[in-house]
């Protein structure tokens, strides 16, 4: 089973500006992660947060989709086992305001509760048992 | 996440095995004393209390004192966000873009 993340922000700035933010690798960085991006399609880049025990700290990403007119934007995300696919979205609202819209796909509850990941695999099968008390 | 805003994150609570096993014993419908727990378990009392302390924080233990004893129940809110892979991409994102109104704003100003 794969699930769906969305989430829409508005914001008091212009279309122009907003796209910037999402495709310049030092805008992207003051509100991501430190990356390689180049808004170009194929492109292989990387985010990179910091390491920790479960993690190498490292998102390794594809650029799928730049469209300027459209003003979408869509690349891979992969950590480990799980691969998502994030795309951006920009519409203006007409009042000064744009509404920047996340849709985040692949995101599998099998890999969710990846045991190699928290070591907790069997844990999580009784776990949904609880849940579902 | 939850309401009751816990102090430890959930992840946290039930990374350890003792802990794991204290909530398995604790999804019974009813309140469980101290003692019966320290009894399914090799470790000492202190031992026990400690764990139970951090799920406590956790928002994952409910405790309440009858007379001179402490009973314990189990409230498994909290693990639906354990559960839940979706809420980490949420809160990701959604601490980001908070981020990301504020570099806005911040351009407008300049």
């Amino acid at each position: 089973m794969s699930l769906t993340l969305t989430l829409d922000f508005q914001y008091k700035t212009t279309i122009e500006k907003l796209w910037s933010a999402l495709t310049d690798p030092s805008k992207l960085a003051k509100w991501v992660l430190n990356n390689d991006f180049k808004p170009e399609v194929g492109h292989q880049f990387q985010f990179r947060g910091e390491a920790n025990q479960y993690w190498d700290g490292i998102i390794n990403c594809e650029v799928l989709v730049v469209d300027e007119v459209q003003r979408v934007l869509s690349y891979t995300t992969a950590v480990g086992p799980e691969k998502h696919t994030v795309t951006w979205s920009i519409q203006d609202l007409g009042d000064g305001s744009v509404n920047l819209h996340l849709e985040q796909t692949g995101i599998s509850n099998e890999q969710a509760l990846n045991g190699a990941k928290w070591g907790v695999t069997q844990w999580c099968r009784e776990l949904a048992n609880l849940l579902e008390q | 996440m939850s309401d009751n805003n816990p102090l430890r994150d959930p992840f946290d609570a039930i990374a350890d095995p003792t802990r794991r096993k204290l909530i398995r014993i604790l999804a019974e419908p009813r309140e469980i004393p101290l003692h019966e727990l320290t009894a399914q378990f090799d470790i000492g009392r202190t031992a026990v209390s400690k764990h139970l302390a951090i799920l406590k924080e956790a928002g994952l233990v409910l405790d309440r004192k009858v007379g001179r004893e402490t009973r314990f129940r189990l409230n498994a809110a909290p693990l639906r966000e354990v559960h839940d892979w979706l809420s980490f991409y949420q809160k990701f994102w959604t601490m980001n873009l908070i981020t990301l109104g504020q570099l806005l704003e911040e351009d407008e100003e300049q």
